[in-house]
């Protein structure tokens, strides 16, 4: 039997083999393990600011910014806008002007402009040029959404700054969800600042709310559980949902 | 052992904290309050007033863009519902939506008209404010409701009682008109027939200076609130215009090109002790005060086009604050200090609204897509609205808007068009 190869009397040549795999592979992780360098607690851990920065053109420098959410009145007159009351004839410069009637209050319903039909050839000129105006200046209004050609289509900022992505898609879930009461004033806002921590179950949905630090602003720490409460933050990558289960995230609230 | 489960349960709460990462959220979205405004009971003879205080009540406050006013036919009124909170059923209001329930009831008292108003904070199910006044007009008696009202919520003084002056453009003629906020209640204070501009309140509400030609050339005189007497005030160089008044009444604050060379000047109210701030051979021209006294913004073309610029009141630490757009102008310094607004045309080549804060240089917009032009914005006293002037509906109109823009509302609806308004002081 010694023409025998030694794959065919493997049990007893690989159990030493694999035994030793073991125990050098033990040694290692124990090693690994062991000379591992104490936890640092640091409390004073700078915030990670994430941002998602927009798919798109950038937006030269020394341009005035332009609004993502364009004013929701784009032309309307208020219906009940009244005109000013006209007073007499002119008075010389050096008199006091007599006080006025009372203001008429009827407001002048404005004549519908009638549609301009120009047709023939100055004319149609005019008409073209205005149009290509008209079009140009669309083309221009038309461009909203500035971003970056390195951005991310979901992205909601202009500028660009580093971060962990999926802090990036919490702050931007929470950030959509993030209301407050418009009468509370602008001396309150300037101090407005809480302190909460989430945990955040493998679905993403939040499994605990806790003020780490409250504002004191009972309207405000009430909007925030109500912001968390209506969000819906993305499920955490795989390699991090113990982490967001048991340790959590938490969120610096600020106006 | 002991010491080490206790080691142990020390140390696990500070690795666990040591790993959590925190974000930041800010920029919130500042949401309208709900407020039900249920139809006011009128005494005898008081149905129209009831009305009238009603819907001016409603309009003061839908301007502000603080409440969201829910619509009258969303909710049936109860007749049985009175004024007294152990009549109301709040969970009614609740399920309509509703944060905030106001209810009045409107009488007349000879030629005075008289109110109860009562507001009520519907999760608390409790009365949170009552008064009751005797006006001389409804409206009247409405400002004074929604000044309740908004400084209740806001704890700040409400702002419906102020006027806004304006110039209204005639042929030939030029109007000093003064309004409330609403638009309504115009007249007309001066009639000129000279050109008149820039109009500017004294912070006491009691004259209004303005950039007149009276005597052929550009000089600032004052006209007294509420008769209208004019006076000559300064008179310099080619040219003297855009007067303001320092928050404290005492200086004043104006353009002045002297020898061809346009800079920004200050004097005392009287006009007298005149002192040059500027001296740059560009145009230096719009000074604005900061609210505290103790700088001023102006327009300065120094850097080949007109920007921003801000320094302390006698001149010195000029330092540049606007880098975006290419001409910039009308800087009014908010009564908060933390924004000025100003007029600039931007790549399009059409005028808009912006803000920029005098600490960091950032710029926010305020109009947007709303008419080739807007521009001359001037802030309320609370510093919550700007009224600014818009072509959006032809001729130019005044428009009151918040800071942040999403709420507007054109005010006026003048054949003639109006322009350059200012915001007067808080009533006293």
């Amino acid at each position: 039997m010694t023409g025998e190869s030694a794959l065919t009397r493997g049990p007893d040549r690989l159990w030493p083999l694999l035994l030793a795999s073991v125990a050098l592979h033990a040694g290692v992780f124990a090693a690994a393990f062991l000379a591992r360098p104490p936890a640092v607690v640091d409390l004073d851990q700078k915030p990670i600011v994430a941002k998602l920065v927009r798919l798109g053109e950038k937006r030269p420098e020394q341009w005035l910014p332009r609004r993502d959410v364009p004013p929701p009145e784009a032309a309307p007159r208020a219906p009940d806008a009244v005109p000013i009351p006209v007073p007499g004839p002119p008075a010389p410069p050096a008199q006091k002007t007599v006080a006025l009637p009372a203001p008429k209050v009827a407001p002048k319903p404005t004549p519908p402009r009638p549609a301009s039909a120009t047709t023939g050839g100055k004319g149609s000129d005019a008409l073209s040029r205005a149009l290509d105006k008209v079009r140009k200046d669309d083309k221009l209004a038309s461009k909203e959404r500035w971003g970056d050609p390195s951005g991310v289509s979901g992205g909601d900022a202009t500028d660009a700054s580093e971060g962990d992505r999926y802090l990036g898609l919490v702050t931007q879930a929470l950030q959509a969800s993030y209301r407050l009461p418009a009468t509370i004033s602008e001396q309150e806002r300037a101090q407005l600042k809480a302190t909460v921590v989430l945990t955040v179950e493998a679905d993403g949905r939040v499994s605990t709310f806790r003020f780490e630090k409250r504002s004191g602003n009972a309207a405000f720490d009430q909007a925030l559980e109500r912001a968390v409460r209506e969000s819906r933050l993305p499920p955490p990558p795989p390699e991090l949902r113990q982490r967001y289960r048991t340790v959590g995230v938490g969120v610096n609230f600020k106006v | 052992m002991r010491k080490l489960l206790v080691a142990l349960a020390l140390l696990v709460p500070a690795l666990a904290l040591a790993q959590r990462q925190y974000i930041d959220v800010g920029s919130p979205d500042f949401r309208p309050l709900a407020l039900a405004v249920t139809n006011f009971p009128a005494g005898p003879g008081a149905q129209a007033d009831a009305i009238d205080v009603q819907q001016t009540f409603r309009d003061d406050l839908a301007l502000t863009g603080f409440f969201d006013l829910l619509d009258p036919r969303s909710f049936l009124a109860d007749a049985s519902e009175g004024t007294s909170a152990s009549s109301i059923r709040f969970t009614r209001w609740t399920d309509v939506g509703a944060e905030g329930l106001v209810k009045a009831v409107v009488k007349r008292e000879g030629a005075l008209v008289t109110g109860e108003l009562h507001l009520y904070d519907v999760r608390a199910g409790r009365e949170v404010l009552y008064r009751v006044y005797k006006e001389r007009t409804a409206r009247a008696l409405a400002h004074r409701f929604a000044d309740d009202v908004l400084q209740f919520y806001t704890r700040e003084p409400g702002i419906f009682r102020t006027r806004i002056a304006a110039i209204r453009k005639g042929k030939g003629s030029w109007d000093l008109v003064l309004m409330d906020v609403d638009g309504k209640g115009a007249e007309v204070l001066r009639r000129e027939n000279t050109i008149t501009l820039l109009p500017a309140w004294r912070p006491d509400g009691g004259e209004i200076l303005v950039t007149s030609y009276r005597s052929g050339k550009p000089e600032i005189w004052g006209f007294r609130v509420p008769d209208g007497t004019a006076r000559p005030v300064i008179s310099l160089g080619d040219l003297a215009s855009g007067a303001v008044y320092s928050p404290d009444g005492r200086s004043i604050a104006f353009t002045a090109s002297v020898d061809g060379n346009s800079d920004v000047y200050v004097s005392s109210a009287d006009g007298t002790g005149i002192r040059r701030l500027t001296s740059d051979p560009a145009t230096d021209t719009s000074p604005t005060w900061s609210p505290d006294g103790r700088r001023i913004a102006f327009i300065s073309s120094r850097s080949g086009n007109p920007h921003v610029y801000v320094m302390n009141a006698d001149g010195t630490d000029q330092r540049r604050l606007t880098f975006k757009g290419n001409y910039n102008q009308t800087p009014r310094w908010s009564p908060r200090g933390d924004q000025i607004a100003f007029t600039a045309r931007d790549e399009r080549k059409v005028f808009d609204v912006f803000l920029v804060s005098p600490e960091t240089g950032k710029i926010a917009r305020v109009t947007q897509d709303q008419g080739r032009t807007n521009e001359e914005p001037s802030w309320a006293p609370n510093g919550r609205l700007l009224v600014l002037v818009s072509d959006r509906g032809g001729r130019p109109q005044l428009v009151v808007a918040n800071p942040a823009g999403d709420r507007q509302r054109v005010i006026t609806a003048d054949a003639a068009g109006v322009a350059s308004p200012t915001w007067g002081p808080a009533a006293p």
